[in-house]
């Protein structure tokens, strides 16, 4: 079974600071997200279940060193990686990241499973998933905590809030994977030295024959939420602190509604 | 066993400046750093003194991301309720070709470990080796988790602690006395707000030294650098007299106590701590160096010693960036002769000897001892203060003359046994 398996670097979360309600990314290194490495993960585990290949995508957008950051994946398992690095893609949209996947897929060629994780780590929209698969006409499964295949087909299990969906799709298939779907192995120094003779290659968009995106959507503002504090200190005993501190809870709606 | 030509243990500067060499002369070579990423665990000040290492590696230190060129050099001596600053400025210490930069070292890592990745080499980062495997002697390779690597030569670039090159018998065990406690904050500020408060020019640097009441008369010192956008604020406090100390104050809050002090307060002020780490610093000097290579292995940088506290000129970097330099030569040599023994790698110790590195270490080989005397950090501060301080008091009192009032003061405080001893024993340093 050929998995492909998309994966976005993110900017390291853990060191992202806040200046001016804004995120400070300059000097802080890219990751593989968290999310993308459980999907990884399930898809070297399907592979070792079932066999073929397994290939890790990944849209560079604005990280230069994207081809050098995706060499964990390949460390972690895949088989391969491709990359696409395009000046273009700098800040794209959910849409054109899913257009600009969607039509590496179909380069890529052999594809049975599609995987991604439920979100990104920084953005964490939600969409690509579905957007791609759409695009490619594929049958969906969202927030996968497991993953199975077997006889042409993917079973999938979702935790809803009481209880736990069991659903079942043809391949070729899309799947988005939540958390606890596994626990993703951290690779060792001769898993990284192997991974460095893996096939890599880095596509632009001509190579997938797609001009420069116009976006539809424009982030306007992205600033940390600002909260203006009420400032009021209660005075006197502990008691009667309390007390005014729950009256003021109660009169704000906090509290009592 | 997998085997590499090439191991480098530490992505620190030392590290990545032999594999930055040994890379660019096609030698197979594979860093392996311990942290996120190269820079991620360093706490270094830090002023890079760039003359030294110009002639290494030139085109590299075209695009340095350095903050700022030092344009003013700073020493405060803290004494009782008063201070003294001198101020040493010159055209050339930044001008055209500057001859040093304030630098934040996770910035300043990560470039040079991209620099290094592009030369061919490969850095892998949160891998911590546990052990150098060592056959007959021979250093033959590293283990790191469960995997063994085999290499011809392994270069120890550890940094201070020396954990696995004492393990492996290649370097004595850190002691105590030989080191001193960093500490170090990196609080933001206004570029515009950096240049009003240290008087610079539009992109010009300052470095400060403090020393005195701010370490409670213990060995060190405070230390501030400017950088673009904030400042490096820390203090350096020997490790013995720390120990020594029996009132109860910890190291850390020798910092949050300096930044109170009424000289630091209003040149932070407004700033916001982005940044808090600590890390121990060798002071032993040129008597603290082990051998610098045996069988299949070289040490640089810091596991090597080289760092030089001279008071007011902190050196590593340059010397940990010239022993990578010349430990990656020595390592092209050996290749050349196919011969790793230490016979085979004797060129880098020479090469030390020969260049600034170990010169000025062994220049300075009297420091260490000399810095050990505490009036250096308690009486000389005060006095000197106490005396300028006199110097410009006018009370109700009909004032002495000039010259009387500095006799005074030099009579009191700079002139018995104690002081002649000390002058005495500065001729050495
Ligand atoms: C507070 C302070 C202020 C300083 N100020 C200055 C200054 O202003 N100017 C100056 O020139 N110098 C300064 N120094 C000294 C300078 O920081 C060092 O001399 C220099 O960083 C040494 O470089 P290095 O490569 O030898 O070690 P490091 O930079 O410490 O690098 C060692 C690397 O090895 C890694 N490592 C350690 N063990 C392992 C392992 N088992 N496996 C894998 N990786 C491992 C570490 O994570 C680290 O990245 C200062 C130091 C301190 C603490």
């Amino acid at each position: 079974m050929d998995i492909v398996v998309c994966v976005k670097t993110n900017p390291d979360l853990q060191m992202v600071r806040i200046k001016n309600r804004e995120a400070v990314t300059e000097a802080v290194p890219y990751k593989i997200g968290d999310l993308e490495k459980n999907a990884l993960q399930a898809a070297v585990d399907l592979r070792a279940a079932a066999g073929g290949k397994v290939t890790a995508l990944c849209l560079a957008e604005s990280n230069r060193k994207a081809a050098e950051d995706i060499k964990v994946a390949l460390a972690m398992g895949a088989d391969e990686a491709v990359v696409i690095d395009d000046p273009a893609l700098a800040a794209p949209d959910q849409a054109a990241i899913a257009a600009v996947l969607a039509a590496a897929v179909k380069k890529i060629g052999a594809c049975d499973l599609l995987l991604f994780g439920e979100g990104s780590s920084d953005n964490y929209t939600g969409q690509v998933g579905a957007r791609v698969a759409e695009l490619l006409g594929l049958p969906q499964i969202g927030y996968a905590r497991k993953v199975e295949a077997a006889d042409g087909a993917v079973r999938c299990e979702r935790s809803m809030d009481d209880m736990i969906e069991t659903l079942e799709a043809p391949l070729p298939a899309a799947v988005t994977v939540v958390s606890e779907i596994n626990e993703p192995t951290i690779p060792g120094l001769m898993q990284i030295m192997k991974a460095k003779s893996k096939p890599l290659q880095v596509w632009a968009l001509a190579d997938l024959g797609l001009g420069a995106p116009a976006p539809v959507r424009e982030i306007v503002s992205n600033l940390a939420e600002e909260q203006d504090r009420k400032n009021i200190l209660f005075e006197g005993t502990v008691a009667e602190q309390a007390d005014a501190f729950v009256n003021a809870l109660i009169k704000e709606g906090v509290l009592g509604r | 066993m997998e085997q590499v030509e090439c191991i480098i243990v530490g992505g620190g500067l030392a590290g990545l400046s032999a594999a930055y060499g040994l890379a660019s002369a096609g030698v197979e070579v594979m860093v392996l750093e311990r942290g996120d990423y190269s820079g991620a665990k360093n706490v270094t000040g830090g002023r890079l003194y760039v003359k030294p290492i110009r002639g290494f590696y030139p085109e590299l230190w075209e695009e340095l991301p350095y903050e700022r060129p030092i344009a003013r050099e700073l020493v405060t001596m803290m004494g009782d309720g008063a201070h003294t600053t001198i101020e040493i400025a010159s055209d050339r210490f930044a001008g055209a070709k500057p001859q040093s930069y304030t630098v934040l070292r996770a910035k300043l890592d990560q470039w040079l470990a991209e620099k290094v990745t592009e030369k061919g080499a490969m850095v892998v980062p949160n891998m911590k080796v546990d052990e150098l495997l060592r056959k007959d002697g021979r250093v033959i390779g590293i283990r790191a988790g469960g995997d063994e690597i085999g290499a011809q030569v392994v270069i120890v670039a550890e940094g201070v602690l020396r954990l696995l090159s004492s393990e492996a018998g290649l370097a004595a065990e850190p002691q105590a006395k030989h080191h001193a406690l960093g500490y170090k904050e990196v609080i933001e500020l206004p570029s515009g707000v950096i240049e009003d408060r240290w008087h610079l020019n539009p992109g010009e640097g300052a470095a400060q030294f403090f020393m005195g009441a701010c370490t409670k008369g213990m060995m060190g010192g405070g230390f501030l650098y400017t950088n673009k956008e904030s400042i490096s604020l820390g203090m350096v406090v020997g490790m013995e007299d720390m120990r020594r100390r029996r009132d109860g104050t910890e190291s850390w809050q020798l910092l949050d106590e300096f930044k109170e002090l009424p000289q630091i307060k209003p040149l932070v002020a407004g700033g916001v701590v982005a940044e808090y780490s600590a890390h121990s610093v060798p002071e032993g000097g040129i008597s603290q160096v082990p051998k610098l290579a045996g069988d299949g292995y070289l040490v640089a940088g810091d596991t090597a010693g080289l760092s030089l506290n001279a008071l007011v000129t902190v050196r590593g970097m340059d010397f940990a960036i010239a022993s990578g330099y010349f430990a990656a030569e020595a390592v092209k040599r050996a290749k050349k002769a196919g011969d790793f023994t230490a016979a085979g790698l004797a060129s880098y110790e020479a090469s030390l000897r020969n260049s600034f590195v170990l010169k000025d270490l062994e220049t300075a080989r009297a420091i260490p001892g000399f810095m050990e005397n505490p009036r250096l950090f308690t009486h000389y501060p005060v006095a000197v203060s106490r005396l300028l301080e006199s110097i410009y008091t006018i009370d109700e009192r009909p004032q002495a003359g000039l010259f009387k009032k500095a006799w005074r003061g030099l009579r009191r405080d700079f002139m018995n046994v104690a002081t002649v001893k000390d002058a005495w024993s500065m001729r050495k340093i």
